[in-house]
């Protein structure tokens, strides 16, 4: 909460001529996971904002990329961006999040991403 | 462990499907002993977090942006430009701060418009008094001009 009551265009300086996320290159530290680790997404409470879909939630995908870093959308909803995290890009066997899919279709997947604070590993 | 999260989430995707907004019908706050854990969850999820809801297929159609949708988005873009918001900030409040009714009963854009407005106002930059008078103004100024 640093920053932003003080300066609204704090972002926008902080991202021009560099883009968003690369502005936030080099915050986060190390990630704590790596491409090929399976993961478990964590059931964190739904309230307020999230973009971590619930249809994810207990179910175990592989990171596939290491994305980025960024402030959490939890955080940057209210423009709290003074700490940064890394974002992975999961991918998951659909007949791992929906118990009716058809056996037919074994072999599809569905990637998305998710912000660190969500995986644990599995 | 796993199982049951799975089995609760995929409980809750159901109850979140059968919520639906409430057009004229009457909606009493109910007393407390009446929301259990599932439901609580339920009501205070984000709107937008529809996947895997189930639903009925709906017809797909192409159709261009109006006028009116080009210049909402300019305007929201140059609200970010000039620090009024950034772009997450944008979704949660046209995506999960207008509630359900209004997230799944506008248009797209038309929650963009109206989330431009509010935040204006929230974010003090206009008076509430000083967009309904300009809004009263621009009715009066275009009544005689619209059938509607």
């Amino acid at each position: 909460m640093k920053t932003s009551h003080y300066d609204r265009a704090h972002h926008a300086k902080k991202a021009t001529g560099v883009g968003d996320p690369q502005c936030f290159k080099g915050e986060a530290g190390l990630a704590k996971f790596k491409v090929g680790d399976r993961v478990r997404i964590k059931d964190l409470p739904d309230l307020f904002y999230s973009r971590c879909q619930v249809y994810t939630r207990g179910a175990v995908g592989v990171v596939i990329v290491v994305v980025y870093e960024s402030p959490a959308p939890e955080d940057e909803a209210w423009d709290n961006t003074d700490k940064s995290e890394w974002f992975y890009c999961v991918k998951f066997r659909q007949k791992d999040l929906w118990p009716e899919y058809p056996d037919l279709y074994a072999n599809d997947t569905v990637e998305t991403e998710f912000s660190e604070r969500w995986l644990e590993k599995a | 462990m796993s199982s049951s999260t799975r089995e609760r989430v995929m409980r809750h995707i159901n109850t979140v499907g059968q919520l639906q907004p409430a057009l004229h019908q009457p909606q009493h706050a109910p007393y407390p002993d009446a929301i259990d854990h599932a439901l609580y969850r339920a009501y205070t999820r984000g709107a937008h977090d529809v996947g895997g809801e189930p639903d009925v297929p709906i017809r797909w159609e192409e159709k261009e942006e109006e006028q009116w949708e080009l210049n909402t988005f300019a305007t929201c873009e140059c609200l970010a430009w000039r620090g009024v918001w950034n772009a997450e900030e944008r979704r949660r409040r046209q995506n999960v701060d207008v509630g359900q009714t209004v997230y799944l009963g506008l248009p797209y854009y038309g929650r963009w418009l109206l989330t431009a407005a509010l935040v204006m106002v929230d974010k003090q930059y206009v008076t509430l008094t000083e967009l309904v008078n300009k809004i009263d103004e621009v009715k009066k100024r275009h009544e005689d001009k619209s059938l509607r």
